[in-house]
């Protein structure tokens, strides 16, 4: 449903509704036409189809008209004839079943300029070479991406100035990086092969389940019938780690067209910076290969995927090596062996001569398996999970009034223990979602969504979402969204950072699934200064917790302690980005975000840890003529953060309240040739890093050991170089 | 005098030099069997990428190309040839029958010729 409509600018906007002929052209996001695109009046029950120009008139019609623009292969577009006699078309290639994409957050219509929409597109990601799916936000001014510990390297995200694992992250519309994989699962999405990451702010759509609570993400692959022929990526940095990728994209017959996808990085190099006998990044290793196949039929789209995994890590005191035992080793050892298999796929019935209605099936069944060594502390955890997702589209009387519902089942089970205790559950959860959409001309579309689910463990999910757009003045809209989440929380894998420490795990009590409401709202307005565009973005977000399982590591320095809310906890975010052109070739964007994170920690409300109250991002980009050079400068100003409360550990132990704020600063520079390219950059260009990461590094099983009071980036300047080989 | 003679020496050489410099780079006018916009982008990017390219332009009135190239990198058939195998005439070199044929519709002989037409129902 994302729409990018251009009117000519020599439209005669009149107002009456009489009959006019309209006349327009269709085309792709190439601009070239698309011959035989149907064109349709559903109340009229007119329609054309365009000739070898795109082009393509209808007679006699009234201007209250909605007309339907479809073409196999691009998703279905609807216009309203309000919009002018004389219509330009521009219609985005469908890489998705058409009845799984409403996103209404995310929905721009405009009729002029195709607007910024937070959607990372491929060119995009290339301004970061490395490496998943944690590091594709470095451009990008609303997620926000963080170093969890000094010892397992992760990455992380934040989205509304909380954890990353209150986003719903889908893969191509299923949810993916969740349960067991919710922290790791970012870096086992290779950035190769991503080719596009929409992020919507505060809840999503009712379809996707219930787990949306802060936003959320969605990733798409590569597909099979668009991808080139062949990618090759090979990237090296400074520290000696090496990554190879190679994609393929094959078509076998008129309908049947498949891709595989693969990854693999080496690391295996010991870098102390800081010198406390701890390396400052884990040695890792990984394998990675998706193979997915596309079928297309006049009636039946239909995709199968098959994923596997194996990510191996192996980090602590120089000298712990890949299969070491971390129980065992004299060493304080972190070892981490992850193996994932994955079956994914979709099937969607459309209907040819009624394009606003159709049929979808998603399903995906995996099976995890973590392994995991901290110190001396074993955890082992499996998950298995299934999971589908029926559902219908259609219109109501016509095409202002638009509904999805269907039916999702999952089943998610769960083995795990840690030191001396054992976790294991069983969720099964049944659920059926309906939702409406009513968009009566392009200034204005309301979303509302229920679902309801019966969870086996914890009862009924109630979950209403409502989104709303409005264009309110030419060229400025506004978005209104509120809606409920909830998800089961797994303390462990969730808070790995807090186990490389001494500190022992407390559950107080019988954890419940955290719940909580988000509303918020977001302005954007566009400006033309001149030749040049200027984009401003101005966005606030309340999400109010009616329960979250704490992560107390306040309370007492030697524990970490879990336990349900008892009082508020609520995060205010604020964000405000200015981006604009200097030039055809110069392009900035800057934004500020004000964050106001507070929870219930140990009987009193306070700052929750590691989030920066204030922070800062300024993108610089030049681009010449027909892309040839692309340089790209990042700087991101982290404002101080609250610390873990360390008041009662041995003077020398003890640390601030606060960190100080820091700056980070990441650049690249890449040239084009016919064949591909080449690319250079650095991280951390400043060299800033965390002092002394780690508490007490030489007497790693003693009762002052902690390696999770982490603030900042612990390795140094890093320099990257790499090439891309395409055949299209 | 001497001063003189060798300021003069000085330079001529410069000048020489300078001229050098010049030299280096030639111009040439192509005619190509370009149509629209499309075609346009495609030829100017193509000879953005062209090893010894420094600059191009393509006049969409009278579909010539003009392209300025440095001489010691590259010369008027090689740039010629390059537009061939991006689909077009180039004076009298032929287009490339395969790149013509992954051209997109609108880049193809004919394709703006019946502007007029509209196939309606």
């Amino acid at each position: 449903m994302k729409k990018f409509l251009f009117v000519a600018l020599a439209t005669i906007i009149t107002e009456s509704i009489s009959a006019q002929d309209i006349m327009g052209r269709v085309i792709d996001h190439k601009n070239e036409p698309l011959i035989g695109a149907t064109v349709f009046l559903p109340i009229a029950e007119k329609g054309s189809i365009t000739d070898i120009n795109g082009q393509f008139e209808i007679k006699n019609v009234t201007k209250d008209q909605t007309a339907i623009v479809s073409f196999v292969g691009f998703k279905t577009d609807t216009i309203s004839l309000l919009f002018g006699q004389h219509l330009t078309i521009k219609m985005q290639e469908d890489t998705e079943l058409d009845e799984v994409v409403i996103k209404s957050s995310t929905t721009f219509i405009d009729n002029v300029e195709p607007i910024h929409a937070e959607v990372i597109t491929e060119k995009e990601l290339l301004k970061t070479a490395c490496c998943n799916l944690s590091e594709s936000f470095e451009t990008n001014a609303s997620v926000d991406v963080s170093f969890t510990d000094a010892v397992t390297g992760t990455k992380t995200i934040r989205m509304l100035g909380l954890d990353g694992k209150y986003t719903l992250i889908n893969r191509e519309n299923m949810p993916h990086v969740r349960g067991l994989s919710a922290r790791l699962g970012l870096n086992y999405i290779p950035g190769t092969w991503i080719q596009s990451i929409d992020v919507g702010k505060g809840s999503g759509s009712v379809i996707n389940g219930y787990e949306s609570m802060t936003g959320q993400i969605n990733v798409e692959f590569k597909k099979p019938e668009n991808s080139e022929k062949l990618y090759l990526n090979a990237y090296g940095n400074s520290f000696g780690r090496m990554e190879l990728n190679a994609n393929t994209a094959f078509a076998i017959n008129d309908k049947w067209s498949g891709a595989l996808l693969t990854h693999a990085d080496y690391f295996n190099n010991e870098i102390d910076g800081n010198n406390d006998g701890f390396m400052d990044l884990p040695k890792a290793k990984q394998v990675n290969i998706l193979n997915r196949y596309k079928y297309r039929g006049d009636r039946i789209v239909s995709q199968i995927g098959f994923h596997f995994l194996k990510d191996q890590k192996a980090g602590g005191q120089n000298g712990f090596n890949f299969g070491d035992d971390a129980l065992t080793s004299t060493l304080y050892g972190y070892s981490s062996d992850v193996s994932k298999m994955e079956v994914f796929g979709k099937v969607g019935v459309l209907f040819p001569h009624a394009p606003y209605k159709g049929w979808g099936f998603i399903y995906s069944a995996s099976v995890q398996d973590n392994k995991s060594g901290f110190g001396h502390k074993a955890y082992t955890g499996q998950e298995k999970t299934l999971y589908t997702n029926l559902i219908h589209q259609n219109i109501i009387g016509n095409t202002f009034h638009q509904y999805k519902t269907g039916l999702s089942f999952m089943i998610d089970d769960f083995t795990e223990s840690f030191a001396d205790s054992a976790f294991s559950r069983t969720e099964i959860v049944p659920g059926a979602f309906f939702e409406y959409s009513y968009m009566p001309n392009d200034k204005f579309t309301l979303v509302s969504g229920l679902r309801t689910d019966a969870h086996n463990l914890y009862g009924l999910y109630v979950t209403p979402r409502l989104h709303m757009r409005y264009e309110v003045m030419p060229e400025g809209t506004l978005r209104l969204a509120i809606g409920k989440g909830y998800r089961t929380s797994n303390i462990i894998t969730e808070n790995s950072q807090a186990f490389i420490s001494s500190r022992n795990l407390v559950v107080e009590e019988e954890l419940k699934p955290e719940e909580s409401w988000n509303m918020g709202g977001s302005f954007v307005k566009e400006i033309k200064i001149g030749e040049q565009n200027m984009s401003i973005i101005a966005d606030y977000f309340h999400t109010e917790f009616q329960n979250q399982v704490i992560v107390d590591m306040d309370q007492n320095p030697s524990e970490v302690r879990f336990y349900n809310l008892d009082g508020r906890s609520f995060a205010n975010s604020y964000q405000i980005e200015v981006g604009t052109s200097l030039n055809d070739f110069i392009s900035t964007k800057a934004a500020y975000k004000y964050y106001d994170v507070k929870a219930t920690i140990d009987g009193d409300l306070r700052p929750l840890p590691y989030v920066s109250k204030n922070r800062t991002f300024w993108n610089v980009s030049y681009t010449s003529k027909y892309d040839i050079w692309q340089a790209d400068a990042t700087l991101q100003w982290y404002g101080s953060k609250r610390l873990p409360n360390t008041t009662s550990k041995s003077a020398e132990f003890q640390r601030p309240d606060y960190s100080p704020d820091f700056t980070n600063v990441n650049v690249q520079l890449s040239r084009t040739f016919r064949w591909g390219n080449v690319y250079i950059g650095s991280e951390n260009l400043l060299d800033f890093k965390q002092k002394n990461p780690i508490i007490d590094p030489e007497n790693p099983f003693s009762d002052q050991f902690d390696g999770s009071l982490v603030w900042g980036p612990i390795a140094g300047r890093m320099v990257y170089f790499g090439m891309r080989y395409k055949i299209n | 005098m001497k001063n003189i003679l060798l300021a003069t020496v000085l330079g001529l050489s410069f000048l020489g030099l300078k001229a050098q410099k010049n030299d280096k780079y030639q111009t040439v006018e192509i005619q190509t069997s370009a149509i629209c916009e499309m075609c346009q982008y495609a030829i100017e990017k193509e000879m953005a990428l062209e090893k010894g390219v420094k600059s191009s332009s393509l006049n969409l009135d009278n579909k010539v190309l003009t392209v300025k190239y440095n001489s010691k990198k590259t010369d008027s058939d090689k740039v010629r040839k390059r537009v061939s195998l991006t689909g077009y005439h180039a004076d009298d070199v032929e287009r490339d029958p395969e790149a013509y044929e992954n051209l997109p519709l609108c880049c193809k002989d004919g394709a703006h010729a019946d502007d007029d037409e509209h196939h309606q129902e």
